[in-house]
């Protein structure tokens, strides 16, 4: 999961991306917000964190810009201040939830997934789909009930892909979403997690979990029950 | 800094003053004066026309006597008349006019036919008590001691073909014909002077009005702006009044400056704390040991104190109070945002509104119904209702959920949550403390109960605006 954090305060900034890096997420960070919207523009996020007070363009501005601009990103916003107009502001512009300072990491990490959760569709957090069952608070993957051993890598695969069903997710598209800007970006490496997945989820062949549409990417295949 | 009631009042005022009102004193001045003027008039046109009628009495008495004289004959040593006296009213009985002639020591040696059956002083020797010397006249009002009141002329000649005799012709006229003049001058003086009365009262009145006008809109101005409906009571006002609206306009901008670059400075002053605060925090996670704990206590207690204690300082009431705030679209905001942010629960939002405003910075009412309705959200199960109504002399707004409430023993305890940081640290969930506290800034109130919906009842009142 790709995530996106607007924060101007550098030390805050740091710890914030630290602990989500701990907990699994790509992260890209901007300090001010006119970076903000570059970043927002230029690439596909499963979630922004977007501080209020920035300088050069406010939160708020930038929520309204992206919006207008059609932009669905999921946005949670961190205010300084428990200024009510701020919060709601904000909400009126467009962000999805909101998380006052200061604040536990936890308490981020629980809204954020919340966030992507509600725009993939899902209300709760465990996603079900066919005989596969993913639990992502707890990142437990169980087929007809046996659980699946996953790597972490794998993991974000498949949840990526389960969030994301009944369309066709490109190569470059999972790159985007589970690696670092600067990762050098070889298709094959996706091809080989892929090929791992279907294994480890299917190994008998009869479910095909993740379908290959020629030419495009991925698509889930199975059917959703959440 | 609430104005002292007490001491802003002028203890020089009387109390009648005070009671009459600017209209009043201008308007009591007038009477009295109009008062005085007209009633010196009135005296002295009454005085003058009563001397006119008097000399005009005179004039006529004498008129008579002397053609009394001219007619008068000697026959045979005898005062004697012909038949024509002068005047046709001698010789009709009882016509008011009446004469005689009194001669030195003998009497009365002729009266006119008139008189005959006239009682009173006819007859009567010097009806003015005195006969005037000769050649003299006198006028006056006979002393009476019965019948009606006559003017009384005497005329004393020396009658030579009589041997000199001291001749005295009196004439006598009833006064009531002139006392009837004088009536009627007396009514239709007091009818003029009393419709001019009214007039100028009914001048002076429009006057009054139009010349207080400005004061008066001044004063319903300054109504609406203590009732929260204007910011400011205009400058529409004559060279007079303009330098007090003046000064007044600037003493309201002012203060809402002052207040504004307050709350900029509290914004700050929390803003510059609360992000140092979150680094700390995160930074404490990463070390472990008894410090770690005791450590972040402190930065819990710090962050209860940044929250509650700014906000509450932050709401400054101001002797020009603010601008009434309508309730129900800063509630609807409120619960709209919300519905956004607590998506996942699906709540189902109930807006009772009423057309209510509250004499509340709009910033701090979107506090206190934030906090209190960011708790029904996060606690409820499904519904939320949000109710304006009217209470005595103040809006009550309800917020009501169906969660499982506050029960009666920790509502106190939640309502003062973190009110005193250094002997509570709460952490999060103030909101409710904070809602409170801002409200009795504005002298309101907030009370915990029971809901029809199952969950947690929270009244908010606050002082709604004059007359509406």
């Amino acid at each position: 999961m790709r995530l996106l954090i607007v924060e101007d305060e550098v030390l805050l900034a740091a710890q914030v991306d630290r602990f989500l890096r701990e907990n699994d997420f790509v992260v890209d960070m901007a300090t001010d917000g006119e970076e903000g919207l570059y970043y927002a523009r230029e690439y596909d996020y499963d979630a922004a964190v977007i501080d209020l007070g920035l300088p050069k363009l406010t939160g708020i501005e930038l929520i309204r810009t992206l919006r207008r601009e059609g932009n669905t990103v999921p946005v949670l916003i961190l205010t300084a201040r428990s200024d009510w107009r701020d919060k709601v502001g904000g909400l009126e512009a467009g962000a999805d939830d909101y998380l006052t300072k200061p604040f536990h990491m936890e308490e981020l990490l629980a809204r954020l997934k919340v966030l992507i959760r509600r725009a993939a569709g899902f209300a709760s957090s465990v996603v079900e789909h066919g005989p596969l069952r993913l639990d992502t608070s707890s990142k437990e993957v169980r087929v007809d009930g046996t659980l699946v051993e996953l790597t972490a890598f794998e993991y974000r695969i498949l949840e990526f892909l389960a969030l994301n069903p009944s369309r066709v997710v490109s190569k470059a598209e999972l790159t985007e979403h589970l690696y670092e800007q600067d990762f050098d970006r070889d298709s094959n490496v996706i091809e080989v997690f892929i090929g791992r997945l279907r294994r480890k989820l299917d190994p008998a062949g009869r479910l095909k979990p993740i379908r290959t549409v020629r030419g495009q990417g991925y698509r889930f295949a199975l059917d959703s029950i959440a | 800094m609430m104005p002292d009631e007490g001491s802003t009042k002028d203890v020089r005022g009387g109390v009648l003053p005070r009671i009459l009102g600017l209209q009043g004193r201008l308007l009591l001045i007038t009477a009295l004066v109009l008062g005085t003027c007209l009633g010196a008039v009135g005296w002295v046109q009454d005085r003058t026309f009563k001397a006119t009628v008097r000399a005009g009495a005179e004039e006529q008495l004498r008129a008579v006597a002397y053609g009394l004289l001219s007619a008068a004959q000697d026959e045979a040593n005898e005062l004697a008349f012909g038949t024509e006296l002068g005047e046709p009213r001698l010789a009709q009985p009882d016509s008011g006019l009446y004469a005689y002639v009194e001669r030195a020591r003998d009497g009365v040696v002729w009266r006119s036919p008139s008189s005959v059956v006239s009682v009173g002083h006819i007859g009567e020797q010097s009806p003015l008590g005195r006969r005037p010397a000769p050649g003299e006249s006198a006028f006056g009002v006979a002393a009476t001691r019965s019948g009606p009141s006559r003017f009384a002329l005497a005329y004393t000649v020396i009658w030579e073909d009589l041997g000199g005799a001291e001749l005295t012709f009196w004439v006598l006229t009833d006064r009531a014909p002139f006392r009837r003049e004088i009536t009627e001058f007396r009514r239709n003086t007091t009818i003029g002077l009393l419709s001019a009365a009214i007039v100028f009262v009914v001048i002076q009145l429009a006057a009054v009005r139009w010349g207080l006008a400005p004061v008066r809109r001044m004063a319903a101005r300054l109504n609406s702006l203590e009732a929260g409906r204007r910011g400011d009571i205009g400058d529409d006002y004559p060279r007079e009044l303009s330098g007090l609206a003046r000064n007044l306009n600037r003493f309201i901008a002012y203060e809402k400056a002052n207040r504004d670059r307050y709350r900029r400075a509290m914004d700050d002053l929390a803003h510059s704390l609360k992000t140092p605060l979150a680094v700390m925090k995160n930074a404490m996670r990463e070390i472990n040991g008894s410090s770690a704990n005791v450590m972040n206590d402190q930065v819990e207690r710090m962050e209860t104190t940044v929250t509650h204690q700014l906000s509450r300082a932050a709401a400054v009431r101001t002797v020009v109070p603010a601008k009434a705030v309508p309730v129900s679209p800063v509630a609807a905001r409120i619960g709209r945002a919300l519905e956004r942010a607590y998506a996942e629960k699906a709540v189902d939002l109930e807006l009772v509104d009423a057309p209510l405003a509250v004499r509340v910075d709009e910033r701090d009412l979107l506090e206190m119904l934030g906090n209190v309705i960011e708790n029904a959200f996060k606690y409820t199960h499904k519904r939320v209702r949000i109710s304006v109504r009217r209470a005595k002399g103040a809006v009550a707004i309800l917020i009501e959920d169906d969660g499982d409430g506050i029960a009666p023993a920790d509502r106190r305890r939640v309502l003062r949550r973190g009110a005193r940081a250094d002997t509570e640290s709460a952490g999060h969930g103030i909101g409710l403390a904070v809602a409170l506290e801002l409200a009795e800034v504005y002298q309101g109130t907030l009370e915990l109960g029971d809901s029809e919906l199952g969950g947690a009842l929270v009244r908010l009142e606050l002082p709604g605006r004059n007359g509406s």
